[in-house]
C-alpha cells in the first residue's frame, strides 16, 4: 500500500538537498572572484546573483526542513534526485546571465550536461565566452564527476553512517573504505592528487603546443576537469582537436582512462597493488572492449579512405575509443565529419563505446564495464551447466577488489539495468526520428545525452527542437543517477498525489 | 512513504508547499531574464540562416575555382570555400588549393612549420559580432584549423577571444581531410594570406541594475546563513543516528 508522505518525509528530502545546493552555491564565488580578477565585471555580478539566489534558497528550504529525524534509504535516495534536478536550476543562471545562452532551457540544459558530465552544448559563440563562464562550465563537471553529493554532504553533513545511503544513491556501487566520509575523501585525495599531475602535465604540453603561459595554465585546467570527470566540454568549440598536438592528446589519454576507473581499482593502485589492473573484471573488460573497438574504428576509417597510415589512424582512432568508451566525448576532429568523412563503421564504433562506458563507481557512464562482464560471466556459467553432468556445481568467480562468487541476483540486476539502458537509449532516438532527424544521428547523439559521452553529430544545436531538448535532459539525469533516485523521487510524487493518509 | 507514516501531510498543504517550491523557482528564473544582457542592435542586415542540419548535404561536381588567385606564392586557381563546404565534403576539397577567410580565435600557437590557429567564419566572425552584444544567435561556432606560413602569422595582431574580436585573415592554402606531414584532419596549409580587417578589443558596458541586484542578494543570502547558523547554534541539530542496515 502507498501511503501519503508525512512531513518528516519532506523535511529529510529538503534537509538533504538544500546543504547540496548550499555547497554549489558557495563553489559560485570561485569563478566569481576570477571573473573579477580578469575585468569580466559584469559576468562577476551574474555569479553573484547566482550565488546569492542558490544560497537563499537552500538556507530557506533547510530552515523549514529542520528535523532531527534518522535518514532511511528512499529519503535518501529522493534528496538525491530532487538535488540533481535543483542544482541545473541555479547552476543555469550564470549561464543565461552570460548572454550565450537563447534561453533558459538551453542554459539548464547546459548546466545538466555539465553537471552529468555529458559534455553536450547549446552554448552560442563559445569562443568568444567569457573566461569565468566557461570556467564554471568546467567547475560543473567536477563537482558532477566527483559527486555533488557526497563532495558537500562530507563537508556538511557531519554524519558519515547517514550519508551512506545518499552515497549509493549517486549511482556509486560500492564503497571503497567502511566510513563513507573516508571514501568520500580518498576520492577527494585521488582527484586532487591527479589534478596537481594532470594540469601540470598539460600545461607543460600546451606550452609546447605554442599557447601562451597564462592562457596554457587556463586551458589544463579545464581540460583536466574534462577529461579527468569525463565531462567532454571544452574551452574552444574545437574541442582538442583546437591544439593540433599529439603531446596534448597523449597526455589526456591516461587522464580519460584514468577517469573511466573506478575509485575501487584507484583505491588497490594508491595500495600499490599494480596487479590489480590485470585481474580486475572491469579493468579486463574495458581494456579488451577498448582494443576491439580501435580495431573496429581502425578497419572503418582505412576502408572509407579516411585515414590510411598507421600514425593518423592511430592518434585519432585511439583518442576517440578511449573518449568514447570512457565516455569523456573530447573530440580531436569536428563533429559534422563523423557523417560526412568516417563512413559508417567507425562511428558505429564510438556510440558502441559510449553506450557500455567506463567502470562502475568512476566518474563515466554508460552501461559499465562490471555489468558487461557479470553478463559474460553469467552465459559462461550457463553454457557450462549445459555442457557439465546436471548434479555437476558450476561456481563462476570474478574479481573485483577480491575474489567474489557470481550469484544470480547480481546478473537479475545487471540484466535490468542494461535493458534500462537501451530503453534510455532508444527514447532519445525515436524521438529524434519522430524530428525527421535520420536513425544513424538520431541514435548517436541520443546515446551521447544517455551514457554521457557526449561525443555528437550536431542534432544537439540551439536551434534543436524544444521536446528533444527536454528528452536528452531526462537522459542525462537518468543516465548520471542509474535509475534508481529518479525513481523514487517519482514514487514520492505518486504518494503525494494517490497515497493513503 | 512506504511505512505507515505518523502525521500525514494534506493535500491542501502539500499543495501549497508544491506551489511555493514552484513559485521560488520560477522567480530564479525570472529574475535570471529580467539580469540578462540588454542585447544592443547589431546595427546591419543579418543574413537569415541557411540550411537545416536535416537537410541532405548536396556537394558539387567540380569546384569552381577563382579567376584570380590571392596570394603571391599560390600555385593555382584557389576555389572559394566556406568551413560548412569543407565540414559537408572534406573528400571533395581534399588537396585543392582553397581560399578561405575566418576570423583567428583561441590562439595563435608557434611551431617550427608556422602557426596553428581556429579561423572561424560563423555569423559571429563575420556581420553580427560576437556575442553577448546581440541577440542573433546561431548556433556554435564554425571555423577550420590553419597552419599558416610565419609571415602571414606575423601580421596578426589580435585574436579573438573573450575580451576581443580577432584580426579577419584571407588565407590561400591546401585543404587536406588528413594532413601527411602533421597528421592533423580537416585543415588547410596555408601558403599566403593577409589581414582583411583588424580585429578590436570589446566593449562590455557595466550592468548596473545587475551589481545592484547581485549586491542585495549577496546581503541577504549572508544575513539568511548567519541568522540560520545562530537558530542552530541556540537549538543544536542532534546527530542523525545512524541507519539500521547498511545501504
Amino acid at each position: 500500500m502507498l501511503f501519503r508522505p508525512d512531513s518528516r518525509d519532506f523535511r529529510l528530502i529538503g534537509l538533504y538537498g538544500s546543504r547540496v545546493l548550499f555547497g554549489v552555491g558557495l563553489v559560485m564565488l570561485l569563478p566569481a572572484g576570477l571573473a573579477f580578477l580578469w575585468g569580466e565585471t559584469n559576468e562577476g555580478w551574474g555569479f553573484v546573483v547566482a550565488a546569492g539566489l542558490t544560497v537563499l534558497f537552500s538556507q530557506g528550504v533547510e530552515w523549514v526542513s529542520h528535523t532531527e529525524a534518522s535518514l532511511s534509504r528512499s529519503h535518501a535516495l529522493a534528496a538525491v534526485g530532487s538535488a540533481w534536478l535543483l542544482a541545473p536550476v541555479f547552476g543555469a543562471v550564470p549561464l543565461l546571465l552570460s548572454g550565450h545562452y537563447a534561453s533558459y532551457l538551453d542554459a539548464y540544459f547546459e548546466s545538466m550536461s555539465g553537471f552529468a558530465t555529458i559534455g553536450q552544448s547549446l552554448a552560442n559563440d563559445l569562443d568568444h565566452m567569457a573566461r569565468s563562464v566557461n570556467l564554471w562550465r568546467h567547475l560543473m563537471q567536477f563537482m558532477g564527476g566527483q559527486g555533488i553529493i557526497i563532495v558537500f554532504l562530507t563537508v556538511f553533513a557531519g554524519s558519515g553512517g547517514a550519508i551512506g545511503s545518499l552515497y549509493v544513491g549517486e549511482a556509486r556501487e560500492e564503497k571503497i573504505l567502511p566510513n563513507v566520509v573516508n571514501t568520500a575523501r580518498f576520492i577527494w585525495r585521488v582527484a586532487l592528487t591527479y589534478a596537481v599531475v594532470g594540469v601540470s602535465l598539460l600545461w607543460a604540453a600546451l606550452l609546447s603546443a605554442g599557447m601562451p603561459v597564462g592562457l596554457g595554465l587556463y586551458h589544463a585546467m579545464n581540460l583536466f576537469m574534462a577529461a579527468f570527470d569525463t565531462g567532454g566540454f571544452a574551452t574552444l568549440s574545437t574541442s582538442v582537436g583546437f591544439y593540433r598536438s599529439p603531446l596534448v592528446e597523449s597526455v589526456l589519454l591516461p587522464i580519460m582512462l584514468a577517469g573511466g576507473c573506478s575509485f575501487a581499482v584507484h583505491y588497490q593502485l594508491w595500495q600499490r597493488r599494480g596487479f590489480e589492473i590485470t585481474r580486475n573484471i572491469e579493468s579486463r573488460v574495458l581494456g579488451l572492449s577498448i582494443l576491439i573497438l580501435f580495431f573496429v574504428m581502425t578497419i572503418g576509417l582505412a576502408r572509407v579512405g579516411t585515414m590510411t597510415d598507421a600514425g593518423s589512424l592511430f592518434r585519432h582512432g585511439f583518442f576517440h575509443a578511449v573518449s568514447a568508451h570512457t565516455t569523456t566525448g573530447l573530440a580531436t576532429v569536428p563533429g559534422r565529419l563523423y557523417l560526412t568523412d568516417w563512413g559508417v563503421l567507425a562511428p558505429a564504433t564510438l556510440v558502441i563505446g559510449m553506450a557500455l562506458g567506463g567502470m562502475a563507481s568512476s566518474t563515466a557512464g554508460g552501461i559499465k564495464a562490471l555489468r558487461v562482464g557479470l553478463l559474460y560471466k553469467g552465459v559462461r556459467r550457463d553454457i557450462r551447466k549445459l555442457l557439465l553432468p546436471e548434479n555437476a556445481v558450476v561456481v563462476e568467480t570474478y574479481h573485483a577488489g577480491s575474489r567474489r562468487v557470481l550469484e544470480g541476483p547480481q546478473i537479475t540486476a545487471a540484466v535490468m539495468i542494461l535493458l534500462l539502458w537501451l530503453l534510455l537509449y532508444l527514447l532519445g532516438t525515436l524521438v529524434g526520428l519522430f524530428y525527421g532527424y535520420d536513425i544513424q544521428s538520431a541514435f548517436f547523439d541520443s546515446t551521447a545525452a544517455a551514457s554521457s559521452g557526449g561525443l555528437s553529430v550536431g542534432i544537439v544545436r540551439p536551434e534543436m527542437e524544444t521536446p528533444l531538448k527536454l528528452v536528452y535532459i531526462a537522459q542525462m539525469v537518468l543516465g548520471r543517477l542509474e535509475f534508481l533516485a529518479l525513481f523514487v523521487l517519482a514514487g514520492y510524487v505518486t504518494a503525494m498525489v494517490r497515497g493513503r493518509a | 512513504m512506504f511505512t505507515a507514516p505518523s502525521r500525514p501531510v494534506s493535500r491542501f498543504r502539500m499543495l501549497l508547499g508544491t506551489l511555493a517550491l514552484l513559485g521560488a523557482l520560477a522567480g530564479v528564473v525570472g529574475l535570471s531574464e529580467l539580469l540578462r544582457h540588454p542585447h544592443g542592435d547589431v546595427g546591419t542586415a543579418i543574413p537569415a540562416a541557411e540550411g537545416d542540419f536535416r537537410d541532405e548535404i548536396v556537394c558539387p561536381d567540380h569546384p569552381a575555382p577563382e579567376e584570380e588567385v590571392d596570394g603571391e606564392r599560390a600555385t593555382g586557381p584557389a576555389v572559394p570555400v566556406s568551413s560548412v563546404d569543407l565540414y559537408d565534403c572534406p573528400t571533395l576539397y581534399d588537396g585543392l588549393l582553397v581560399h578561405y577567410q575566418g576570423e583567428v580565435v583561441g590562439a595563435l600557437m608557434h611551431r617550427d612549420e608556422g602557426a596553428w590557429t581556429q579561423l572561424n567564419d560563423d555569423l559571429y566572425a563575420g556581420a553580427a559580432g560576437p556575442l553577448p552584444a546581440h541577440r542573433e544567435y546561431r548556433g556554435a561556432n564554425a571555423g577550420v584549423g590553419v597552419l599558416l606560413p610565419a609571415d602571414v602569422a606575423e601580421q596578426v595582431q589580435t585574436v579573438g577571444g573573450p575580451r576581443a574580436r580577432g584580426d579577419v585573415l584571407s588565407i590561400v592554402g591546401t585543404f587536406h581531410r588528413v594532413d601527411p606531414q602533421s597528421r592533423e584532419s580537416a585543415v588547410i596549409r596555408a601558403e599566403a594570406g593577409r589581414v582583411e580587417r583588424l580585429g578590436r578589443p570589446i566593449d562590455h558596458e557595466p550592468l548596473g541594475v545587475r551589481r545592484i541586484v547581485g549586491i542585495l542578494l549577496a546581503l541577504a543570502a549572508a544575513a539568511m546563513t548567519a541568522a540560520h547558523h545562530i537558530s542552530i547554534r541556540r537549538e543544536p541539530l542532534r546527530e542523525i543516528p545512524k541507519p539500521a542496515a547498511s545501504p
